[in-house]
């Protein structure tokens, strides 16, 4: 009877840390989310400023929607999904997003941060472009997303995309927060159901 | 010589021209619709009147346009020659921008209708839609532009490539320079006062456009040669100034190629190592420093021309007021608001 006690002792210990561990991960990530979500507000209000900055000095036709390209194009930056199995069959499947920014795939060392909880080291890699090489690449195909507006934009316009390229990233680190937030979350449940 | 017009503009220059207590009454808004209010007792009450609520900044700026084109065509309309000539010759700068914008939509697949609504309505002309057609340079001259005033000014551009972004921009920055330097000519045969100020009116505008040009075209395509050849051929930096900057690289350069000249060290002056965001809006203080001196001397044409570029300036001032309020954004308000007169 003492060592079926003992053991209980242990098991609920070994509970109460779990769930410890998963309100941590959830309070933590849910910090995270709030912290994104003020930068993702600060980073598109000045976007947005500074695009109407832009508009100011050139212009309302020149910097209006009408000049999008509606002709068929690829998109320049693409957002990956994957879906990491769980090794354990109490865990859910986490979705996990990767912004892959001005064609870079993401086996490329690429001179964009890839914003997918990965180092570039950790990334699986066959090709390593020169980065001079790369960062041509990827300032031409900046350039080419303004080229709508014209092909000698101010460095107003440039500064904007740049705002909304950041705004972008923080998007996608928001996504894989909210993921993470979930599958806490889904792990705190499991462990108050067990207990 | 227009005494009459000239007269309604001084008068409505000075009268009816936003004051800085307008604009700081305007900065205080807290929504679009409190602009539209505070707006109400200007002349541009009755362009903005009848919009409905929720409104849009876009909308502010077309019906103060609207205002800015109904004064245009009242002044061109008992205007006499060459008054008349000098009028229409303000508006050419409008319909290169509108050609440029039915092209370049064009060529991105969208509807010249909406094109259309778009355009600047001082820079309208008959067969404008027809633009939609040419799919180069010589179509778009022996097509549309023939007819037009800009035909003279297409001779230094027409080419059989196929247009695409870089080739309109060129075709856009050559056609402005033809067209300044034809307008500067034509008030050189005026003579006068009116040759006087409009030389120097227009050659800070050349001088102006160079500056931009340059800035605009560091790190893209556009080679030295090319960039060279965007440079009208008059104004203060003509021909040393452009010839340094051609071979600029980057914004601390052309600054020391323009601290070298006396008028602009002031603009550049204001705008620090890293800002060289506040350059446009400098170079808008000078600008309207410039137009209003023009009213100081009496008997010639270029207060017409002072006039139209002011009102512009006052459009773009409630269009960067509009942004600001609707973005609650008012701590940046007094970023790009010029004070006129």
């Amino acid at each position: 009877m003492g060592t079926t006690a003992a053991a209980g002792t242990e098991g609920r210990g070994e509970a109460v840390g779990e769930e410890d561990g998963a309100i941590l991960q959830l309070l933590d990530s849910l910090d995270g989310y709030i912290s994104l979500m003020g930068s993702l507000s600060s980073s598109l209000r000045q976007g947005w400023l500074e695009l109407s900055s832009a508009r100011h000095s050139m212009g309302n036709s020149r910097i209006s929607s009408v000049l999008f390209d509606m002709k068929p194009h690829s998109s320049a930056t693409t957002v990956d999904l994957t879906v990491s199995t769980a090794s354990d069959a109490d865990q859910a499947t986490q979705p996990h997003f990767s912004l892959l920014k001005w064609g870079s795939r993401g086996d490329e060392k690429s001179p964009s941060v890839e914003v997918d909880g990965k180092t570039p080291s950790q990334a699986s890699s066959s090709t390593i472009y020169p980065a001079v090489a790369a960062d041509n690449q990827v300032r031409k195909k900046r350039s080419k997303a303004l080229s709508m507006f014209g092909a000698l934009v101010p460095p107003k316009l440039r500064v904007a995309q740049g705002s909304f390229e950041t705004s972008l990233e923080a998007i996608i680190e928001i996504a894989n927060t909210r993921s993470t937030i979930l599958s806490a979350l889904g792990r705190l449940q499991t462990v108050d159901l067990r207990s | 010589m227009g005494g009459y017009l000239e007269a309604i503009v001084r008068g409505i220059a000075r009268s009816s021209l936003l004051t800085a207590a307008d604009y700081n009454n305007l900065c205080q808004c807290e929504s679009l619709d409190d602009i539209k209010m505070h707006l109400s007792a200007t002349e541009y009450g009755p362009y903005l009147q009848n919009e409905p609520s929720p409104l849009h900044t876009t909308t502010i700026v077309e019906k103060c346009t609207l205002k800015l084109v109904d004064e245009y065509k009242h002044m061109l309309c008992q205007a006499t020659e060459p008054l008349s000539t000098f009028l229409e010759y303000i508006t050419y700068g409008h319909m290169i921008d509108n050609v440029v914008l039915i092209v370049t939509g064009t060529l991105h697949e969208r509807d010249v209708h909406e094109l259309l609504d778009k355009c600047h309505p001082l820079g309208m002309f008959d067969s404008i839609a027809t633009l939609a057609v040419a799919t180069n340079m010589r179509e778009l001259y022996r097509l549309v532009l023939v007819d037009t005033p800009l035909a003279p000014y297409f001779s230094e551009c027409i080419t059989s490539e196929d247009l695409d972004d870089m080739n309109i921009e060129i075709m856009r920055n050559t056609l402005y320079k033809a067209y300044l330097e034809d307008f500067n000519r034509f008030c050189q045969t005026l003579g006068g006062a009116t040759a006087e100020i409009m030389s120097d009116l227009l050659a800070f505008e050349a001088d102006r456009r160079a500056v931009n040009i340059t800035i605009n075209s560091i790190g893209t395509e556009l080679t030295r040669d090319d960039r060279r050849k965007l440079y009208s051929n008059f104004g203060l930096l003509y021909p040393y100034g452009h010839e340094e900057l051609a071979i600029c690289e980057d914004i601390e350069q052309v600054r020391g190629v323009m601290e070298k000249y006396p008028p602009y060290q002031s603009i550049f002056a204001k705008v620090s190592y890293g800002e060289s965001q506040l350059l446009d809006n400098a170079f808008y203080v000078e600008e309207v420093k410039r137009l209003c001196l023009a009213f100081e001397q009496q008997f010639h044409y270029a207060v017409f021309f002072a006039y139209i570029r002011l009102r512009e300036q006052e459009i773009r001032n409630l269009m960067w007021i509009s942004e600001c309020v609707a973005q609650n954004q008012k701590s940046r308000v007094h970023d790009s608001v010029v004070f006129i007169f």
